[in-house]
């Protein structure tokens, strides 16, 4: 019932776009997705589950059966969904901090789009086109897509050294157990719930849990 | 076509809901009701879809009017016809637009097969509310044409009409099984708390120690020990 | 691109550290608003003694200072129109209390165990900081004799719990630390050496030898001075806008903050039990552990990213002795983490680092971002406060002793509340999941959580844990306050303040 499932949160953001300028949109992206140094930021700020932009053209709204009206639109729109750690505020602001020219890139054909800096007309622009969520799910309430991405280096890591360690004589296991550690150590981190990013979605989610509870 | 980075998929949907009502409610209501009163966590039907990662639902109502301004620096031709006819300067306000129908958005982050993981959805989705068992139906119900669903490879059919492709896919994660991230994560939990209980001790007791935490915690063994989907305690 | 500051018209707390002016002793006084015009009076009559941000020199110090800031609940006592009112933002109506899941301030942080007069709402609060005791005492009558005044408009607020663990004391004293000689030291409770660092803005003066280490970083490796909007409201900030936390009318905020005050008991017993149990575990000396907790060595502030082993140190140290005044100062502040991304030298859990982590967020990687600290520089705040109490016996915690904690930012939820959320009480920017910073983080007694400290990587060595944390500090009172500037202190007391 809310934006966020532990420690992620969802978004959902749609825009429209002048349907001439689709083409372009869709040329930016294919570069960015062949060209590794544009994802550069997004990859280092870690933030980020999975993120996906969809390009919906005017007539391609889904049309199931004749009794159901045809779409009859002027702008084509783009989808946003992300799936991200931390705050809404946080986000949007790593984004606008770290990334400004990135965000840019694939925003700055949609209509009125404002530009990433300064902060606040960014803001109100995600905020304005924002949907929320109805029902959000994560695999692993407990764990940022860091703790993910640790966890399978830690994962082969332990597989292979169980397997060319464990039997060797106790000195020489324990240099090799030593090595292991060394090249682990950013990856103890504990996990555990959430901090409480926002008291509005979180008195929302006890009553909710309340509720649940008691049927 | 779903999209796909690596072996992990993104599979958007929009599923157009009936115009109309039952009673004072309409169907895009009664669907959107439904879907915020889903349980959540460990016991969201996702939980039981095999492979989801991420996924999540919403109504898609209309579409909004771009009524901010935007940034000062871009130049249009409309700047200079304003000035000879205020018609060319409304025409180039941003248009109106409505949607005629209301949308049923799903959009999940999963590992595989597009066809393997809908057939998950048809037969495995499943959850209680407020005492009831409910099926996929229950979202899906008042979705058009959804009445003409009666197996699953219905189903697979047509999801696979309200899909839409994604034009970037961002992989900021993995893009291994569910199960293989579960255990990842499960064996970072247990081998984290392995390594601190055990600083200082000596190489022969962390040895014997190690080899009966190999074999409790089963690093291979994607059926042993491991965290389950959705799991929102330690 | 340079401005000049109107001094005259900023409250000097906010651009003066008074410690670093020979105030060595400080008091605070919270008071409740009874009547709103004759509330207005008192406040008026403050005014005339509050004091500004303007250059002192030999003749011109001042024996003791007075500012004032109100609480949102404060502002409405005083009649603030409606529409100004809701010009504040959320965290700042809210209160501190409100906010402690946010805070973390749980467990024996909880508002439930606070002084007892943090159990109703406070409005204005007050600081004298004086060159002595008796400085301090001849403003404290001055200011009891404004609220006699008043006659009934305002009312000082009684409940602190004092040296002799009196509970109804009507003022919150702090005050440097002395040494054997009597000496006034820099130091709090722990040891440590407090106050090193401070963010250096545009405007300020002198801002070109002061910036090393305390501005933000560039990609050339050169420091620069933070936006003033950081600090100040109506300046420029670092997003390129005006502070979106200033109320209107625009001379209401204008040069006006935000101020976090928390009084943090600090549990002496466990923290030097703590110590010694770890440092039979360490491979190296007890104050190199104490350094890796913090960041920098307890006796002279070295930074540990500069020194971060005991040879190191005696190296540092001497260099240091041979400094001149700005030279040491150099050698305190002027560092980055770009030698050390994997946290060998300074853990990447230590408090320093944890709250301030320069351009260590970029992970190295040239060119991710904008900026290297584009993700810290508007996360920074300006450091206040005093230690208060003595330790009589270092073996026990229930000694009354701690550290009166003030933050200045322009945006208390993007500043102060993200550093104690995100950075304090939580990991994940630090790709290290749930751990807690070791001296300030809100450990559980009954889920204990534990640091990891780096070593040299593919060294073979193995990282050290330092487990089963207890919690060295306890939330025991607070609020969040507005500081206005002069002229709107003036508007304030003359019911003049009027967004149309």
């Amino acid at each position: 019932m809310s934006n966020i499932a532990g420690k992620a949160y969802a978004m959902n953001v749609i825009t429209p776009i002048r349907w001439y300028k689709v083409w372009i949109n869709r040329l930016i992206f294919k570069i960015a997705l062949n060209k590794p140094s544009t994802l550069k930021g997004l990859i280092t700020l870690s933030l980020i589950h999975y993120a996906r932009w969809v390009i919906i053209p005017r007539n391609a709204f889904p049309h199931l059966d004749p009794s159901q009206p045809k779409e009859n639109l002027n702008y084509a729109y783009m989808l946003f969904f992300s799936n991200f750690n931390g705050s809404w505020d946080q986000y949007v602001d790593s984004f606008t901090f770290a990334i400004p020219s990135g965000l840019d890139l694939f925003w700055k054909w949609n209509v009125r789009y404002p530009k990433s800096v300064p902060l606040t007309p960014f803001h109100n622009y995600i905020r304005h086109n924002q949907i929320d969520t109805s029902h959000y799910y994560s695999a692993y309430p407990m764990a940022a897509s860091n703790d993910v991405k640790s966890a399978k280096k830690l994962k082969q890591a332990l597989i292979d050294f169980n397997a060319a360690s464990s039997n060797k004589t106790p000195d020489e296991f324990l240099v090799d157990y030593n090595r292991l550690l060394n090249h682990l150590q950013h990856d103890f981190g504990e996990m555990r719930p959430t901090p409480i990013v926002s008291l509005a979605a979180q008195a929302v989610k006890e009553r909710f849990l309340k509720s649940q509870a008691s049927h | 076509m779903a999209t796909k980075s690596g072996n992990a998929t993104a599979l958007t949907v929009l599923s157009p809901i009936k115009n109309g009502a039952i009673g004072e409610m309409s169907f895009a209501d009664i669907t959107r009701e439904r879907c915020l009163r889903l349980p959540i966590h460990e016991k969201s039907p996702l939980a039981r879809v095999p492979n989801t990662y991420l996924a999540r639902l919403f109504v898609l109502d209309d579409v909004f009017y771009e009524s901010l301004p935007g940034s000062d620096s871009v130049f249009n031709f409309s700047d200079i016809t304003s000035f000879f006819s205020d018609a060319a300067r409304k025409a180039a306000l941003p248009k109106k637009d409505h949607l005629q129908s209301r949308y049923l958005v799903f959009s999940s982050n999963f590992y595989g097969d597009l066809d393997d993981y809908l057939a998950g959805m048809w037969e495995k989705w499943a959850y209680d509310a407020h005492g009831n068992q409910r099926d996929i139906r229950y979202i899906w119900e008042h979705c058009v044409a959804f009445d003409q669903v009666n197996d699953c490879n219905d189903f697979i059919g047509y999801i696979k009409k309200c899909q839409l492709d994604a034009s970037l896919f961002f992989n900021g994660s993995t893009d291994d099984s569910l199960q293989e991230q579960l255990k990842a994560l499960y064996l970072k939990q247990e081998f984290t708390k392995f390594v601190v209980a055990h600083q200082g001790k000596s190489a022969e007791e962390i040895q014997q120690d190690f080899k009966t935490f190999i074999d409790r915690v089963q690093p291979e063994n994607m059926d042993g020990p491991s965290w389950l989907p959705g799991q929102s305690m330690p | 691109m340079t401005q000049n500051l109107d001094l005259t018209d900023i409250q000097g707390n906010i651009i003066k550290a008074y410690g670093a002016f020979n105030f060595t002793k400080a008091r605070y006084l919270f008071l409740r608003i009874d009547n709103g015009e004759r509330g207005r009076n008192f406040v008026g009559a403050v005014t005339t003694k509050v004091t500004s941000a303007v250059r002192w020199d030999k003749n011109s110090k001042p024996s003791a200072t007075t500012n004032i800031g109100f609480t949102f609940s404060g502002l409405q006592a005083l009649e603030l129109p409606t529409a100004s009112l809701l010009g504040f933002p959320e965290a700042f109506a809210m209160g501190m209390k409100k906010r402690k899941d946010i805070l973390g301030d749980d467990g024996p942080s909880d508002p439930i165990h606070w002084d007892k007069i943090w159990q109703e709402t406070a409005h204005i609060w007050l600081s004298i900081n004086g060159q002595s005791t008796q400085a301090v005492d001849e403003r404290y009558q001055w200011i009891l004799k404004q609220i006699e005044a008043s006659d009934g408009g305002v009312t000082l607020l009684t409940g602190h719990r004092g040296e002799s663990d009196e509970n109804d004391l009507p003022y919150q004293d702090a005050s440097v630390l002395y040494d054997a000689d009597g000496n006034p030291t820099p130091k709090e409770h722990f040891g440590y050496t407090d106050g090193i660092g401070d963010p250096v803005f545009e405007g300020q003066t002198n801002t070109q030898a002061r910036v090393l280490g305390r501005g933000k970083l560039t990609r050339s490796g050169q420091w620069e001075p933070l936006a003033t909007g950081e600090f100040l409201l109506g300046h420029v900030d670092e997003a390129m806008e005006y502070p979106q936390t200033a109320p209107a009318p625009k001379l209401l905020a204008h040069n006006g903050t935000y101020m976090v005050y928390r009084k943090l008991h600090e549990n002496v017993g466990s923290f030097n039990r703590f110590l010694d149990e770890q440092s039979e575990t360490y491979s190296g000396s007890k104050e190199l552990l104490a350094a890796k907790f913090s960041g920098r060595w307890r006796d002279n502030g070295a930074p540990v990213v500069i020194a971060p082993d005991d040879a190191s140190k005696a190296e540092w140290d001497k260099y240091y002795a041979a400094a001149d005044f700005a030279g040491k100062k150099r050698m305190l502040i002027d560092f980055s983490y770009n030698n050390d991304i994997d946290g060998a030298k300074c853990p990447i859990s230590a408090h320093i680092r944890r709250i301030n982590p320069r351009g260590s967020l970029e992970y190295g990687v040239k060119d991710a971002f904008e900026r290297p600290g584009a993700l810290v520089d508007r996360r920074r705040i300006l450091r206040r406060g005093l230690p208060y109490g003595e330790v009589k016996d270092a073996t026990r915690d229930d000694g009354i002793h701690g550290i009166v904690f003030m933050a200045l930012n322009a945006d208390i939820n993007r500043q102060f509340e993200f550093v104690q959320q995100q950075w304090i009480n939580y990991a994940n920017d630090f790709k290290e999941g749930n751990d807690k910073e070791v001296l300030l983080g809100n450990h559980d007694a009954e889920n204990p959580g534990k640091v990891v400290f780096q070593v040299a990587k593919d060294s073979g060595e193995p990282p050290h844990f330092v487990n089963n944390i207890p919690r060295l500090v306890e939330t025991r009172g607070g609020d969040y306050f507005f500081i206005p500037s002069i002229t709107a202190l003036k508007m304030i007391a003359g019911g003049i303040v009027d967004p149309t």
